[in-house]
Parts: C-alpha cells; structure tokens; sequence
C-alpha cells in the first residue's frame, strides 16, 4: 500500500516524473492530455482551410507540412487530409479526452473523493501513464515515417487500412502499422488504469463512505472503468489481427480475390471486413460513454456546488448511469446498418438504440432539475457546467435520426454524422472537462485561476463550439459525404460552402479563444490568487484535504458521516455540511 | 433546391418521402423539446440566480412534470421506431421486387475510385467474372470471353454512369473489388456500403427523369456586373456543374456558363439565368475508401422507358464517363 512511502523522501526523478503519488500521475496525465488535445485540434484547422478554401494555398503553416501532407505549393493533399482526419480523431479520442477525463481527473480527484491516501496499485497507475506517454509519441512518430501517418481514419476499415500506407519500408515502418502499434499501447494503458479505479473504489473508501455516499463523479469514474475493462479487450485483439494482416500477411480481415489497381492481391482470403467492424464497434460505442459519463460526473459535482443544494434524483443518476453503461456494449451495430444488415437485426440494434436515449434523457432532466429553487453562482466553471447541458442535449438529440434506421440511410456517413458526435464530445463533453480544470485548479495548486481570463476563455468558445459545428448538420442533410478532401466536386457541395466557411472561421476562433486558457493554466500556477483548502464551499471530501494535498492526502483519515452533497439543510449554521464533519459540529 | 424542408436535397424516388417525413418529424420533435428545456433552463437560470434567490431549497423539486415528460419522450420515441422506422427498414430491406415486377437488375462493382455497373445485356444473364482477367481499361469487372462463358457476349459495362428508366424496379446487386466504398444517391434516398467479398442487393425505383429532376432543381443565379474579374471567375467556378434551364439568346439552353457565355449574355443586358446541375443525380462514395474518395462520383441517368429501352438496345460494350469532357462543353 502506498502509505508505507511516507517516510523517505524521494528525488526528484522519482518525485516529479516517475511518481507512484496518483496526483502527480493525475497532473502528468491532465498536462500531457491538454498538449495532445490542443495538437489534435490544430491539424483539424489546417484541415478546415481546405474545406473552406479547397485547393488554395495553407496560409502561415503551408510551408512547414512536409512533403506527406502538402504538395510544393503548399496546398493540401488528398492523402494528407486523410492522415489529418484520421490523426486528429486518433489524437483526440485516445490521446486527448479519454486520457484526460480518465487518467487526468480520475487519477487526482477520485482517491481524493473517496479518502484514499492513493490508488490501490501506485506501480500500476505509473505504468499506465508511461505506457500511455509511449503510446503517443509512437502515434506522433507515425507523422515522420515514409508515407506519412495512417490515412484511413481513425476507425481503420479493412481492406483500406490493410492496403494503406505501403510505401517505403512497407510492412513495418510506416504509418498504419506504427498506429496499431500504438493503440495496442494505448489501450493496454487504459486497461491498467481501468482495474486500479475498480479495485481502488471497491476497497479504498473511508470508513462511513458507503456506495451510496460516493460522490457522483466517483461513480461515473467507475462505470467507466467497467467499460474499459470490457469493451478495449475486443479492439486489441481486432488492433493485433490487423497487424498480423499488414505485417504477416494473414487475412483475417482480407477476403478473397481483391484486385487493387488492377493488380490481383496475394492473400489467402476467406476473411471478413466486417468482422473488423464489429470488434471495433464493440469498443468504440462504449467508448463514446468512457467519454461522456466522466465528463457528466464533473458536470455533477460542479452544479452541486454552484447551485447550493442536492443534486436532483442522486440515486436516480446512480442507476441511469449503470443502466447507460450496460446498455452501451448492446447498441454497437447502430454504427453499421449500412453494412447490408436485416430487418431483425436492425430492428435489435434501434429498439436498443432508443432505450440508451431513456437513461440520458433521465440525467438530463435530473441535471436541470437540480437547477429548481437553487442559488445559482455563476463561476467560471459553473458556466463550462451550464453550457454543457445544452450542447449535450444537441448532441443527444441529433442521435435520434442517425439511431433509427430508416433516417439513417440518408444521414449516414454524411456532416451530420459528424455534427452530432462532436456535439456530444466537445460542446459537451470537452467543455464539461474545461470546467472540471477551473473546478479542481485550487485544490491542486492552492490557487484560483483568473475569473477576468475565464470569462474569456468561456464566451468565445461557446460561441465557437456553436460555431464550428451547427452548420454540419445542414450540410449533412443536404447531402455532403464526410471526408472529402473537396466537397465542391458535387453541386451540393458548392451550394452549402457558405456553411462550411462559416465551420471553417468558427474553428480558428475556437483555436485563439484557447489562448487565455492556456496563459491562465500556467501562469495561475504561480500567480493566481492563494485560497484555502476549500474556496467553493463544498462538501465532498477532497476540499478537506489541504491545498495542494501532501503526500498521502489528509493530514488525518477523514470519516465520511452523510451523502456528498448536502448543501442548504434547513437550520444549519452554514449552506453546507461537508461529508467529514460530524453533525454536532453543522447544526 | 435548399428550399426544400429541412435543407434535404429533393427526392425523386418512390420511397424516398417516408424518409423524409421520419426526418422531419424527428427535428419537430427535436426542436420541440430543446425549446421546452431551453425554456425552463433559462428560466431556472434567471429566477434560482444568487442575486434572486440567495437560499437553496433543500429537497428535491417536485418532479411529475418531468415524469410525464419523459413518458411522452419515450413514447414519441416508440412510435417513431415502432410505426415508421421498422416498417419503413422493412420495406427498404426484406421486400426485393419480384419477377412480376420486371425489375430492371443491374450489378454494381464499386473499386479505387469510380462505380463500374454491369448490365446483363439481352438475355438477362450476368456473364461470369475473374479477378485475374481484370484490365483497368479494357475489362474493369474482369468479365470472362464469351467462348468461355455465353452469357458474357452480350454484357455490357458502363463506367461512372448509371443509366436506368424511370418507373421501374431498379435491383443492384452491389459489390466492390478492393476496399469498402458506399453508394450513395442522395435524391433517390439510396445508401449502402459496398463491402468486398459481398454481393449486398438493393432496389429503389426513380420517378423522376434526369430532366424531371433539373426542373425540381433550377433556380435564377443573378449574373456578375461585369464578364471580367475575381467575381466573373468565382461566379463560372461556382456554377461549373450547372448548365442553363432555357435559351438565352447566342447560348443554348443546356450550356455550362465561361467567360465567353457571360460576355454574351451581360451584352445582351441579362441579369439572370436559370440554372440545374448538369448532371443532377450524383452517385456518390460514402466511405473514406483512399485518396481519391472525394472524387470517386457517378451520375445516374434517368430515362423514360421507351428511351431507356432505345439505349438499352444499341449499348456498346464499355463506356466511360468522364466529366471533364462534361466540363468542357
């Protein structure tokens, strides 16, 4: 256990960079999350200028691409737009937010909330950092590689993704290979974190912190784990039988009497590309709640505390997000009725598909519900919280189209698909998490950061975010295909590019709006102003730990003595009772 | 053509309206709620504000407004999926057209980067294919000799251009030679994925011709100031796919507009022209599929029958369509 390293005093070496402390796990996880979201965001604005600009000239950063991804002139190339496309989803998913609301925040704030001194298994949640920290410099190396980083998107469909990027030192070194490299790392990181949360949650609650007095966050951190667990096992499997595929020349996913170019291709056969579909689907659904449940558990914790009073329907959320998490590992083919599915199986797969919309309209409700005779404070992260629900609910209900079938057969594949994922992860889910930053800043630095550069930060990217990707659903239901390098080659294309232009400038405000962000985060480090261990007045148990907590966390083991957020209880001294102070101190 | 509800391209296929309308009901839907939610967030959000309401209530808020909200969500939901999707999927999916419906059955091969679409030719018979006798220019299907296979003489392959008659079962028995493509048409209300190693079936009907469909389509284009300049150039670039609706004096109805046209046409004092997409009836690939995904685009040809017929029946025996020779008429 890690308490037994309270006594030595470690170098720096061991102190800062391979740290078995969960919180210094946490802030590596959250720094190196926040750089490789800030990347992954980049390349899709070079990818923007193309779309609003196609065939003209990348303005400022032409220049620097590369011969992979620009030609001479410093335009875009078909199959550079692909490896951006399939970079920024691959950076963004696996790099950036699921690292971040999962090893970032899960790491420092979940030990803190339950009164653990650290995780269950420190040399674990050292080792998933690493592994994660190689699994993306592999992945960024990819960009380096002959040919150039993998280009057939970040869901990798055979045959594609098998027949790709064989230039050069085919068949090790180069992009698509390197890619499965690295999600092999990547998800093996997650599998490790993923079983420290369980077993941390399971056994390292203080005494009187039972289930049902488990903050809500912690309870999504934990669901989330689950899924994890369950769903990354397929896609490593399907990640390893892809390799075998391009290096070993196997066919697991090649079927027989492929001619590519003209040229028959020399496989065995008998594989199916669909099988590769399901495996990653497999993941890749459950997947999409690994980043939404964390991200309403910080949405949770932040209007608790703003709004002054219980969270609306606490076991309600509790269960609906057991219930979205068992619901998400049956709904996967949604993503493949156009695969030359049935009438049975696409009726299972929509009939599950708008039972999981049940449970999120619940939260929802409960979330907005909270809101009722509240006091509502307006702090920076309160606003990131609030601007969630909205945006959330966008993208939740441009799913219903997509989910039934019938619709989705005009919708599919289209800008609309693309509207609503990224509605749901980042109006929603990237701003939840932005919040959760402003949140929990005090307790990691001892300081606030800047209201002014918050409120700078906030504004523009909610207009932004609305920006960026409203248009896309008009796009999408006129017709446009998603991943074109140039949708002017189709009248309907030219028709809609005011949209796309107006995506296109929404994209690079969106990118200048993250400059107070960024000046905020470090320069608040040092100068922000100092506040005490609990400046929001909250209750759950990490604000009874100093600011910044010392190793091992709480100066003494807090007990827990009610529920987390008993904010407002009639006759009390104060409008909040946290969990560790027993009553005859409250009332 | 944006005129059309809810930004969708116009349909001109017979299933097409119950798409439609699943489409349109849903974003009623849709917008209903957000705009109730929307209603009661910014209400709670101005009402419950600390300056307002400086103590919380403890307790949780009466919920049976939200209750029976969330019945009439999760019922909308079930007769959406109950009575429109399901039956709709059924339609589209589990019910080909029969032999007494003389469908019209063509296959379609998609590849790197363009739709290959077989035709059986008189006899009805698709000739047999091998791999190995693929020739990119000559033989895209790999369609065996007619000594080796009889039913093959009479095939016929139409490269990018789909030709079809109005009014009649369309069935295609779609495949691909190399990776995962999608054929998309976006005003017959088609889509589906192309996945090698299967032969997935599909049938619609158009009920409208490529005419047809361009007159559903034309709008006025108010004409530049001038036939020289960056606006003359963007105007030409912008309507490339789209050719004039009527005769306009020296230009003919049915031209794509240059700067030549445009000369004419502000000489003669025109302000606007009624353009329609040239070809108005894309084919279009769905699925990243490789570089050249972005280009990989069909057009369908729509005839009425007796025309349809009279090309049937003096097709040749590999036809390529190519729109740069489109673009330069």
């Amino acid at each position: 256990m890690s308490s037994d390293h309270h006594a030595h005093n470690p170098g720096f070496i061991s102190k800062y960079v391979f740290s078995l402390d969960h919180k210094v796990i946490g802030v590596q996880y959250t720094v190196t999350s926040l750089i490789f979201l800030f990347f992954g965001f980049s390349l899709m604005m070079i990818m923007r200028w193309q779309l609003a600009y196609p065939g003209e000239a990348i303005p400022l950063v032409g220049g620097w691409l590369g011969k992979y991804l620009v030609d001479n002139n410093g335009v875009l190339l078909p199959e550079g737009y692909n490896s951006l496309g399939a970079m920024h989803g691959t950076i963004m998913v696996f790099l950036g937010v699921v690292p971040l609301a999962v090893g970032g925040f899960g790491n420092y704030v979940m030990p803190l909330q339950i009164g653990a001194p650290d995780m269950a298994f420190p040399k674990l949640n050292m080792a998933s950092y690493w592994v994660y920290f190689a699994g993306g410099v592999t992945m960024l190396s990819s960009f380096f590689v002959p040919g150039g980083a993998a280009n057939s998107g970040w869901t990798a469909y055979p045959p594609l993704s098998n027949i790709a990027n064989t230039v050069g030192t085919y068949p090790f070194w180069n992009g698509q290979t390197i890619w499965l490299l690295a999600m092999v790392l990547l998800i093996t990181s997650s599998l490790l974190g993923s079983v420290n949360f369980i077993v941390t949650i399971m056994h390292l609650r203080v005494k009187g912190l039972t289930m049902f007095r488990l903050p809500f966050f912690v309870w999504a951190q934990f669901v989330t784990s689950f899924l994890l667990l369950l769903a990354f096992p397929p896609l490593e499997a399907a990640g390893v039988l892809q390799l075998m595929d391009r290096v070993f020349d196997t066919s697991f996913f090649m079927p027989s009497g492929l001619v590519v170019s003209g040229v028959v291709q020399e496989y065995s056969g008998g594989g199916s590309p669909l099988l590769w579909q399901h495996l990653f689907w497999f993941l890749a659904h459950p997947e999409v709640y690994v980043l939404i449940l964390p991200a309403i558990g910080i949405v949770g914790e932040i209007i608790a505390n703003n709004t002054r009073r219980p969270l609306w329907g606490y076991k309600t959320l509790v269960y609906s997000v057991i219930f979205l998490g068992f619901m998400s590992f049956v709904v996967w083919a949604h993503h493949m009725f156009l695969t030359g599915m049935g009438t049975a199986m696409s009726t299972f797969f929509q009939t599950t598909t708008m039972i999981i919309s049940i449970p999120s309209v619940v939260i929802l409700t409960a979330l907005l519900l909270s809101l009722w005779q509240a006091s509502i404070r307006f702090t920076v992260p309160m606003l990131f919280a609030l601007s969630f629900l909205p945006m959330f609910a966008i993208g939740g209900l441009t799913g219903l189209p997509l989910g039934l079938s019938a619709s989705d057969i005009q919708l599919h594949d289209t800008y609309y698909v693309i509207g609503h994922f990224h509605y749901v992860v980042a109006p929603g889910t990237i701003m939840a998490l932005l919040g959760g930053v402003y949140f929990w800043y005090p307790k990691v630095t001892g300081r606030k950061m800047s209201t002014l550069l918050g409120h700078l930060h906030f504004w523009p990217s909610f207009v932004f975010m609305n920006t960026v990707f409203f248009p896309m659903f008009m796009v999408g239901l006129a017709g446009v295909s998603r991943r074109l390098w140039d949708q002017t080659e189709y009248v309907q294309g030219i028709d809609v590019q005011g949209w796309v232009r107006m995506s296109s400038w929404g994209a690079w405000g969106l990118g200048l709006a993250q400059l107070p962000f960024i000046i905020n985060f470090f320069f608040s480090a040092f100068a922000g102003k100092k506040v005490d261990a609990n400046p929001w007045k909250a209750t759950t148990l990490e604000w009874a730990a100093p600011s910044p907590p010392p190793h091992g966390n709480f100066a003494e083991v807090p007990v827990a003595y009610r529920g987390p957020y008993e904010y407002s209880v009639p006759n009390a001294k104060e409008d909040f009772h946290p969990q560790h102070i027993p009553d005859s101190q409250v009332v | 053509m944006i005129a059309s509800s809810f930004w969708l391209p116009p349909d001109i296929s017979e299933h097409g309206s119950q798409i439609d309308i699943i489409i349109k009901y849903l974003h009623w839907f849709m917008a209903i709620l957000f705009v109730a939610w929307g209603s009661y967030f910014l209400y709670c959000l101005v009402r419950f504000r600390a300056g307002a309401n400086p103590k919380a209530t403890y307790g949780d808020a009466k919920a049976k407004p939200s209750k029976v909200a969330e019945i009439v969500v999760i019922v909308i939901e079930a007769a959406l999926l109950v009575g429109f999707s399901i039956p709709v999927w059924a339609y589209y999916r589990s019910e080909p057209p029969t032999n007494a419906d003389n469908p019209l059955t063509v296959r379609v091969v998609a590849q790197q980067f363009a739709w290959n679409i077989h035709y059986p030719g008189k006899d009805g018979v698709f000739g047999k294919t091998r791999p190995e006798l693929v020739d990119e220019a000559l033989n895209p299907i790999g369609l065996v000799d007619a000594s080796e296979d009889p039913a093959a003489g009479d095939d016929y392959v139409s490269v990018n251009i789909f030709h079809a008659p109005k009014g009649r079962d369309i069935l295609v028995r779609l495949s691909s030679k190399d990776v995962i493509h999608s054929f998309a048409v976006p005003l017959l209300r088609v889509k589906q994925d192309a996945v090698p190693g299967m032969e997935i079936p599909i049938w619609f009907k158009a009920e409208k011709t490529n005419e047809e469909a361009q007159e559903m389509m034309k709008r006025a284009f108010e004409l530049p100031a001038s036939a020289e300049g960056a606006e003359a150039e963007r105007f030409i670039k912008e309507n490339r796919l789209r050719v004039t609706m009527a005769d306009y004096g020296s230009v003919p109805k049915g031209a794509t507009l240059n700067a030549e046209h445009l000369k004419t046409l502000i000489a003669a004092g025109t302000t606007s022209v009624e353009l329609a997409p040239g070809f108005p009836v894309n084919i279009q690939c769905a699925q990243l599929c490789g570089l050249g995904h972005y280009r990989m685009k069909g057009q369908m040809k729509i005839y009425e029958p007796e025309d349809f017929e009279a090309w049937y029946s003096s097709a040749g025996e590999v036809e390529v369509f190519d729109e740069d020779e489109f673009d330069d008429e």
